[in-house]
């Protein structure tokens, strides 16, 4: 079976049939597992998935393949892009179809926390963390997520992670050392 | 006071920040959030969508998701998946320009009526160039069977009959 990186983009972009069929043969299961994991917070059927996985198909031959043609091979790989491309479509097709539910066992506590609005929060000012750090710091917080996978988002390794994290606090607490609670 | 701050554990003094100030949100496109998440970016381009997945629940989410699939294998898609797909392309895949003799070939791709049509004027013109090459045998044919039936004629024998009678009435006739 042809893989993804094996596809000839200008042969895909003109409509060439049997490049075609073989780009749809070896993208179809990161599309499929892409749109799955975007609608698992909606409560859709099955002919919904695969609906939302044509859709996925459809914009991107639409428009004599014009969003096709806007990827670029020296920024990304394909498999990259496609999977961006099949999250913001299948997003779309479930909102277009029904609101968004989720289990309440796989909401971040975070989330789901009523804030106290008496207290008063503080504002971290502006640089004292970079962009880098204020991220790990949602991802481990926030969204309740293991050093692992945000090693995996920011492909970077896992002692990294620790490490900016470690700096970020120290930050923080060297800013707030003085500040009332 | 500050002490007990210090005290607070990480997560703790975490919660205890406004981090989820509104911000302004930002475009990222998806070429950009995919070469974001090869971390293929320089530091000052991965800085801004760092900012923008920073601000945006729903964008880091994303990261988070695509990620993780991207970094696992990929179970099998349902094969109508596929199927539905490819039909996409073969309904609306541009003509091919194509030669003049190549275009009176049967084209299978551009409908029933043209391929028939090809076959037609095909038919007819095999049919015309036989007919001319059958008429010019038939002649040398003719010739052939005529110059050959006049050589023999001195040597045929024929049965009496009634030429053989008229021909006798006409010598006599001729004499007289």
């Amino acid at each position: 079976m042809t893989e993804l990186s094996q596809i000839d983009l200008r042969s895909l972009a003109t409509g060439h049939k049997r490049t075609w069929d073989a780009f749809v043969t070896a993208a179809s299961p990161l599309i499929n597992a892409v749109v799955r994991r975007a609608l698992s917070t909606y409560r859709l059927s099955e002919d919904d998935v695969m609906d939302a996985a044509q859709d996925v198909f459809v914009r991107l031959c639409a428009n004599d393949f014009r969003l096709l043609k806007t990827y670029d091979p020296t920024r990304a790989a394909l498999s990259t892009w496609l999977a961006v491309v099949s999250r913001s479509a299948a997003v779309d097709f479930a909102r277009r179809r029904r609101q968004a539910t989720a289990p309440i066992d796989e909401v971040p506590e975070a989330a789901l926390a009523v804030e106290d609005r008496h207290v008063e929060k503080l504002k971290i000012p502006d640089g004292l963390l970079t962009e880098r750090q204020t991220l790990i710091l949602k991802c481990l917080y926030d969204e309740e997520r293991d050093v692992a996978e945000v090693a995996q988002l920011l492909k970077i390794d896992a002692q990294t992670v620790r490490s900016t994290h470690h700096k970020a606090l120290l930050r923080l607490r060297e800013h707030f050392k003085g500040e009332p609670p | 006071m500050s002490t007990e701050r210090i005290s607070l554990d990480d997560k703790a003094l975490w919660r205890s920040l406004a981090t989820d100030q509104p911000v302004a949100p930002v475009a990222v496109s998806d070429m950009d959030f995919a070469a974001w998440l090869e971390g293929a970016l320089p530091e000052a381009e991965a800085a801004r969508i760092d900012a923008a997945v920073t601000a945006d629940p729903a964008l880091r989410q994303a990261a988070l998701d695509l990620a993780d699939i991207l970094g696992k294998p990929l179970p099998a898609a349902p094969a109508r998946m596929a199927v539905r797909a490819q039909a996409l392309v073969g309904a609306v895949e541009r003509p091919v320009r194509k030669g003049w003799l190549a275009s009176l070939l049967p084209d299978f791709g551009q409908g029933l009526g043209l391929q028939r049509g090809a076959l037609a004027a095909t038919a007819v013109v095999v049919a015309a160039v036989g007919f001319m090459m059958g008429g010019g045998i038939s002649k040398q044919y003719q010739e052939a069977v005529y110059a050959s039936s006049q050589s023999s004629s001195s040597t045929e024998i024929r049965p009496l009959g009634r030429d053989t009678t008229g021909e006798l009435t006409d010598l006599f006739s001729d004499a007289t």
